[in-house]
């Protein structure tokens, strides 16, 4: 319920989703580097899958050779050759 | 500027083994601890971490229950570590710091813009007048009293800014485009005489009064026009004579010779494809060389290309290299071809035509020749221009007036 009139605020406002309701935010660059805003933790990091906690779902990131160049509170970029990307719950 | 600033504090590379490695990533990035270049290896995982913050994942390893191992160390502080022995590799780091500090506080390069009238070796002289020169102390130049005492030694130059950049020594001077003082008007009494033989052509007179006209044959040295206005009265009797500075365009058609003699055989320089390559080295007065050797049966020339060193943009150092280039060649003498003796009286004479245009002379006839002499060649040209022949020349006063009395 509560969600849902934050949805609608956010929507009525036009305010970013990604700030109001902190949806994790990812931005591609071609399938070799993604960056990924607004997530909560690592969950299972190998050279072939990232899977990450965002605040509503799951991040599943599967791939070749994957590399996080950097990572912090805020913010991660992965490089290597991405291959899928999937949400769980 | 991150990456200097990692390098100057230190930075680790480090192995993570261990029960639970994701949640240890995790407590590092909830404590704000920065982890980068992470990556997967067979038994584990690298990461990069600077030495600060190292000290300070002990408490979350024992929480997380992982090993860490240090791969690799970087940056300055193990950099120093490392060369702690080798006390003359420092003194040398610390001697060209030294040295680039010691020399920064002298001038070695004078740079002048902006002169067009005034060259840069007269400028140059000036300047080493004034006891500026390459190789003084930043510090006693007083670059207003440079600029005060340039501007009064040149009155010509009308705006001079000085500034020492670096260890240059920037002059920029702005020169008066306009003429610097008005024509005096000279009112001496005067006539105007031929200055060569000639047919006058035409005529324009402001000023005094006609002796010739048009269509008269004059010699040099003749009046043309006359400065002396006699004065009648009503008898027709001169009474006086009103002395004026004649003026006016006097044209007249005059013959113009001139004749240039060649030796009768050429010499010809012709580079025999040979050449050597070398270095010259200017350490402030001392000079050293290095040239290939070459043959010494012909002669070489020689071509350098010099260099200042220069750091940065403006840290000139007192350090000039030469770039050597040295072409052999021989000389060879042999006698004129009919196209060569053509094209050098083309020369000749379109350099004449050059200079004559050049000074508002008209050119009616042209006729050149080449005539071979004993004693070589010769260029012989004939002209018939139309151009001023009148010149002034001077009233004495004093014998007209005699003349006059003479006459009464």
């Amino acid at each position: 319920m509560f969600d849902q009139i934050r949805i609608a605020a956010a929507d009525g406002l036009k305010l970013p989703k990604d700030v109001v309701l902190g949806e994790v935010l990812i931005s591609f660059v071609g399938r070799c580097s993604v960056t990924i805003e607004n997530y909560r933790g690592i969950l299972i990091y190998d050279d072939s899958t990232v899977k990450l906690q965002a605040k509503h779902c799951k991040l599943i990131i599967h791939g070749k050779r994957l590399h996080i160049e950097y990572y912090n509170h805020d913010e991660m970029k992965i490089t290597g050759l991405i291959q899928s990307m999937e949400f769980g719950d | 500027m991150l990456y200097l600033y990692r390098l100057w504090g230190g930075y680790l590379r480090v192995s993570l083994r261990g029960y639970s490695p994701e949640r240890f990533l995790n407590l590092c990035m909830a404590n704000q601890i920065v982890i980068w270049d992470l990556r997967y290896v067979e038994d584990g995982y690298q990461f990069l971490i600077t030495v600060k913050d190292f000290r300070r994942v002990k408490t979350l390893v024992r929480k997380a229950q992982v090993h860490l191992r240090i791969m690799g160390r970087f940056g300055l502080p193990f950099f120093l570590h490392r060369n702690r022995r080798r006390k003359l590799y420092g003194a040398g780091v610390a001697a060209f710091f030294l040295i680039l500090l010691v020399m920064s506080r002298f001038i070695w390069n004078i740079t002048i813009e902006g002169n067009r009238r005034f060259t840069d070796d007269g400028l140059m002289h000036y300047l080493s007048t004034l006891n500026i020169s390459y190789g003084m102390r930043k510090s006693s130049i007083d670059c207003d009293s440079l600029e005060e005492s340039i501007r009064s030694r040149y009155p010509e130059i009308v705006w001079v800014s000085a500034r020492v950049s670096g260890t240059r020594l920037l002059i920029k001077i702005k020169e008066n485009e306009v003429m610097g003082h008005a024509i005096q008007k000279e009112d001496m009494p005067r006539d105007l005489v031929a200055a060569k033989d000639g047919v006058i052509t035409g005529m324009v007179v402001r000023q005094g009064k006609a002796q010739v006209e048009i269509g008269d044959a004059v010699v040099q040295g003749q009046v043309l026009v006359s400065g002396v206005i006699p004065i009648y009265n009503d008898s027709e009797e001169l009474v006086n004579r009103q002395y004026v500075r004649a003026d006016g365009d006097i044209l007249a058609k005059t013959e113009y010779h001139y004749e240039e003699e060649l030796p009768p055989l050429r010499s010809q320089r012709v580079d025999t494809g040979r050449e050597r390559h070398g270095m010259g080295l200017w350490l402030g007065t001392a000079s050293f060389v290095w040239l290939l050797p070459g043959s010494k049966e012909n002669p070489w020339e020689l071509s350098r290309e010099t260099r200042q060193l220069v750091l940065f943009q403006d840290f000139y150092l007192p350090v000039w290299v030469d770039r050597i280039r040295a072409r052999e060649y021989v000389l060879y003498e042999r006698s004129w071809r009919p196209e060569e003796l053509e094209a050098e009286k083309e020369q000749i004479n379109s350099w004449k035509i050059q200079n004559l245009t050049q000074k508002g002379v008209q050119i009616i006839e042209n006729n050149v020749k080449i005539l071979n002499k004993s004693s070589g060649w010769s260029i012989r040209g004939q002209m018939v221009l139309e151009e001023p022949i009148g010149t002034g020349q001077n009233i004495n006063q004093e014998e007209e007036t005699k003349q006059l009395d003479e006459c009464n």
